[in-house]
């Protein structure tokens, strides 16, 4: 019989490996899933969800319920999965969840903290229960508490901050000892643009100070702005992951194309179009218009003459763009490369 | 106060042993328990109507040796338990109440700490403050004894010493996790605080009641099974059956530490 220390799972990420004890050395995968299955009585909250989460600043999207949180306690070894793993810096959750734990930071969603402190007392206990001695922790508790803004206000009862404030101090407690990975639920829920802004940026920086980052989000605009890479969960199951970038970039070669005219003249252009070269996507806007998404069309030279022939005007024509809510959209629907 | 553009510093101090980390949950409960104005009041008000004629009778009286039956009947005292029910009811009331209604229970368990840490370290933390009441004052007065004693059967003294630690251990203890049982069931500190209490009077009362009818129903009080339990460990005769006294004992103290414990794992959870 060996330990599971002593044992290479085969299901581990290639070019990790398991320290025996410490918190987890994050290597070029910080994080990974493999057929993770995690059920609470009859509802399946996570359904074989493999995933492998890169360095850098990384969202995490689904409607409610996806899983996205089942994953981050499934992460923290909250949650013991009834199969599969989830590997954090090469260590599995499932027996050394007390190292992974100690580098990783947590911001959580929902309102978590304890309003009789204020904020300088709880990010130093926070610190000192994840292992900082008292001086040290106070120290850095005041470092952070000035990194993401909160002044004088540190030493009033958190019971009487601004949803902002709180944001700011639930989000100093998870850096406070310096993890190398962090959790983030909705960094920006409740806060004002400004606030939501700010909170942004500091999500920015520390991410650029060498941190693996999993942003977990509603707003996608935020995670555009924000993130590296992006992962979008649904029924507990992975729908799409890529780099933002190549994501919101649209797949190569196809063509966005938006015709006004009459409705017999849209109907024929589409007709004649569609034995031309591929359409991807057809949506008509309020009858007199349509936007296609095409392939295959060549430089676009043809389809000028086919709409002159149909009477049809060309009101867009430009390679395909698009935005994460779009990506989003297609990844349920279906449509395109990546909803397909 | 806006962004602070320094940006983001690393830290690279040295993290301290998983083990150790349930300290700081302690020495936490500890201080803020005894910032407590009323955790003060109490303490003051118990030392003066319990132990200050006893601390009076052996400065100014002394004695030959320390008397078994003596340091007994302090822990026997009515006014004992009642102090002691009061305390256990104001520091144990918010130590799992107020952060189920923070729901930071999260925040603790994100961390590199588990279940047991956390109940030991609230717990611990609520059997230190208790020990101020249930067993520094004992143990000082034994020791004051044996200091001022005129007899020379000093190791008849020492045991008694040794009992009487063992026995203000025990009422240290004894009410702590049936506290903190109410206190995880409710997310309001009053609710916890007068819950607790109300539950070991209610004891009381009954087995006062009933106790002229039938001497067993004085296992069901908490005052009258503590101080049967107490006169045991100072190997004195008790009226209560020693199973009974034990069942009793396990009732008030391990069925109230396993639902704890269930309780917060499954808040660990988020359950």
């Amino acid at each position: 019989m060996t330990s599971a220390v002593d044992d290479v799972d085969p299901r581990m990420p290639v070019g990790e490996s398991a320290p025996e004890d410490g918190p987890p050395r994050v290597g070029s995968c910080p994080l990974s899933a493999r057929d993770l299955t995690v059920s609470f009585g009859p509802v399946i909250a996570l359904d074989g969800f493999s995933v492998d989460i890169p360095r850098g600043i990384v969202g995490l999207l689904g409607p409610n319920g996806a899983g996205k949180s089942t994953f981050i306690k499934a992460s923290l070894g909250l949650l013991t999965p009834e199969n599969g793993a989830v590997f954090v810096g090469g260590l599995d959750t499932r027996t050394q969840s007390l190292q992974i734990r100690d580098g990783v930071g947590y911001m959580p969603e929902h309102d978590c903290l304890v309003a009789s402190m204020n904020a300088v007392e709880l990010v130093s206990y926070f610190g000192m229960i994840s292992g900082m001695l008292a001086r040290d922790s106070i120290q850095r508790g005041h470092e952070v508490l000035d990194f993401v803004g909160i002044g004088e206000e540190r030493y009033r009862q958190i019971r009487s901050y601004s949803t902002g404030m709180k944001q700011k101090v639930k989000l100093a407690q998870a850096i406070v000892h310096d993890p190398p990975l962090l959790f983030l639920d909705e960094p920006t829920s409740g806060m004002d643009p400004k606030g939501r802004e700010e909170m942004l940026e500091l999500v920015r920086m520390i991410g650029s100070s060498d941190k693996t980052v999993l942003l977990s989000s509603h707003i996608l605009q935020e995670v555009e702005s924000v993130c590296d890479h992006v992962v979008i969960i649904s029924d507990g199951k992975l729908v799409q992951e890529g780099e933002t970038k190549a994501l919101i970039a649209g797949e190569e070669g196809v063509q966005s194309l938006t015709i006004r005219g009459d409705e017999g003249g849209m109907t024929r252009f589409v007709r004649i179009l569609g034995e031309a070269c591929e359409i991807v996507e057809a949506k008509e806007e309020g009858g007199k218009q349509m936007s296609l998404l095409i392939r295959g069309c060549g430089d676009g030279s043809q389809i000028f003459g086919l709409a002159r022939d149909s009477g049809v005007q060309i009101r867009r024509y430009h390679p395909e763009r698009l935005d994460l809510e779009e990506v989003y959209l297609r990844s349920f629907r279906g449509g395109g490369k990546d909803g397909s | 106060m806006g962004v602070d553009p320094i940006r983001y510093r690393p830290w690279k101090g040295e993290r301290t042993a998983l083990n150790l980390r349930v300290y700081v949950i302690l020495k936490s409960i500890f201080r803020h328990g005894l910032k407590s104005i009323g955790v003060k009041i109490l303490l003051i008000l118990s030392f003066l109507f319990v132990y200050a004629f006893g601390f009076m009778d052996v400065i100014l009286f002394g004695s030959e040796t320390l008397d078994a039956e003596k340091m007994s009947s302090n822990f026997n005292a009515f006014n004992l338990t009642l102090f002691a029910m009061l305390l256990a009811a104001v520091i144990t009331s918010d130590l799992i109440s107020e952060d189920l209604s923070s729901r930071s229970f999260v925040l603790y368990f994100s961390r590199a700490i588990k279940t047991r840490d956390y109940l030991v370290g609230k717990a611990g933390g609520a059997i230190l403050i208790m020990s101020l009441l249930c067993f520094l004052p004992p143990v000082l007065l034994a020791v004051v004894s044996i200091l001022t004693q005129s007899g020379s059967d000093y190791w008849s003294s020492i045991k008694v010493l040794g009992s009487t630690m063992v026995a203000g251990a025990l009422a240290a203890v004894f009410f702590v996790p049936y506290g903190l049982m109410l206190s995880s069931i409710t997310n309001r500190r009053s609710y916890a605080a007068v819950g607790t209490f109300m539950s070991f009077m209610v004891l009381t009362i009954i087995s006062e009641m009933f106790v002229e009818i039938d001497p067993a129903w004085s296992v069901i009080g908490p005052a009258r099974s503590l101080s049967a339990a107490v006169d045991w460990i100072f190997g004195l005769p008790s009226d209560i059956d020693g199973g009974a006294l034990f069942a009793f004992l396990a009732l008030f103290i391990i069925v109230p530490a396993v639902v704890l414990y269930w309780r917060v794992q499954r808040k660990a959870v988020g359950r």
